[in-house]
């Protein structure tokens, strides 16, 4: 018996999203088993959706913030409540972050013609290299591989919280928003983390496509992708940003 | 310009991950040991079980009395 009796229950990671136990699949039959092709189709619809919303948010930019807000809330439930209800929560996740995600880019747009198509580009392409390295197996997450993506992303939304509840005292954290070097190189890394986060949901969908678990873990598998997509957008964004107004 | 060659990227991106994504990865990927457990159960080590077992490797002796004496 290991000393280490936590790691034993829980894993490495103590967060709730990624230490629940799906590994009682007997109960579900071949037809209602999580597949690949399940999850990449379930994050299409997914991607329709927020391309729905982004349209609407582009055409209305006043529905940024509410998109911005209803889709954390969604976001949050999701993740903390129950994945089993990802299905019918994910769509709304996806199409109020997609009118945020307009809206958002609407103000870029206007500061810096052509910025939106080359973040939605550069994500995208992103996507598709990193999905190439991890098949390929160029690139192989292990547990420590996800104890560091996952301690930095941690590190990185304290960093962000620590500046939003500063940012009401009428101070902040400077470097974050700045558009010198430190401030370029700091939005390099959480551009860097968040692809890495994308190798970590690619690892959820396979292995949870070979354990063959519930089939709703298809929609929570192409939820936490649009998660992740969504934040990469963002940081790719502010990247682009920063260097052009330089 | 920047359009079109963003435009395309982002195309060629989805196209990729639409059919990629439905292929299963390679063994390399899938056969290994330190692969990471998401349901919370640890997978067994092999490699730290085959260290810690009290099995001998190597070739059977046959041992007969003569031998013995």
């Amino acid at each position: 018996m290991s000393k280490h009796s936590a790691l034993n229950t829980f894993g490495r990671s103590g967060n709730p999203a990624f230490t629940r136990n799906f590994e009682n699949t007997e109960a579900f039959s071949q037809s209602e088993r999580m597949t690949l092709d399940g999850a990449v189709n379930k994050t299409a619809i997914l991607l329709t959706l927020c391309f729905a919303g982004a349209f609407a948010g582009w055409n209305v930019p006043a529905l940024a913030m509410p998109g911005l807000i209803i889709g954390t809330i969604l976001a949050f439930v999701t993740i903390f409540r129950s994945p089993a209800k990802a299905g019918s929560t994910a769509p709304f996740y996806a199409a109020f972050q997609g009118m945020a995600l307009g809206g958002i880019t609407v103000f870029a747009e206007m500061q810096y013609p052509g910025i939106g198509i080359q973040a939605i580009g550069l994500t995208f392409g992103i996507l598709a290299s990193l999905l190439f390295c991890y098949k390929s197996g160029i690139i192989k997450p292990t547990e420590n591989f996800r104890l560091m993506v996952f301690s930095a992303t941690m590190g990185i939304a304290i960093l962000y919280l620590v500046s939003f509840i500063m940012s009401f005292f009428g101070s902040g954290i400077g470097f974050i928003h700045s558009n010198g070097l430190f401030g370029i190189a700091f939005s390099v890394f959480v551009v860097g983390i968040a692809s890495l986060n994308l190798v970590l949901d690619f690892d959820f969908i396979e292995d949870g496509a070979e354990k063959g678990l519930p089939q709703y873990m298809e929609w929570y598998g192409a939820f936490s992708l649009m998660v992740t997509l969504v934040w990469l957008y963002i940081e790719i964004l502010r990247l682009l940003m920063k260097l052009r107004s330089r | 310009m920047n359009a079109i060659f963003f435009g395309v990227l982002t195309i060629l991106s989805l196209f990729i991950f639409m059919n990629l994504g439905k292929i299963k990865a390679s063994k390399k990927q899938m056969n290994r040991d330190d692969r990471i457990n998401w349901g919370g159960k640890r997978r067994p080590n092999f490699q730290q079980n085959r260290a810690r077992s009290k099995i001998i490797e190597g070739s059977a002796e046959e041992v007969d009395d003569d031998t013995q004496k």
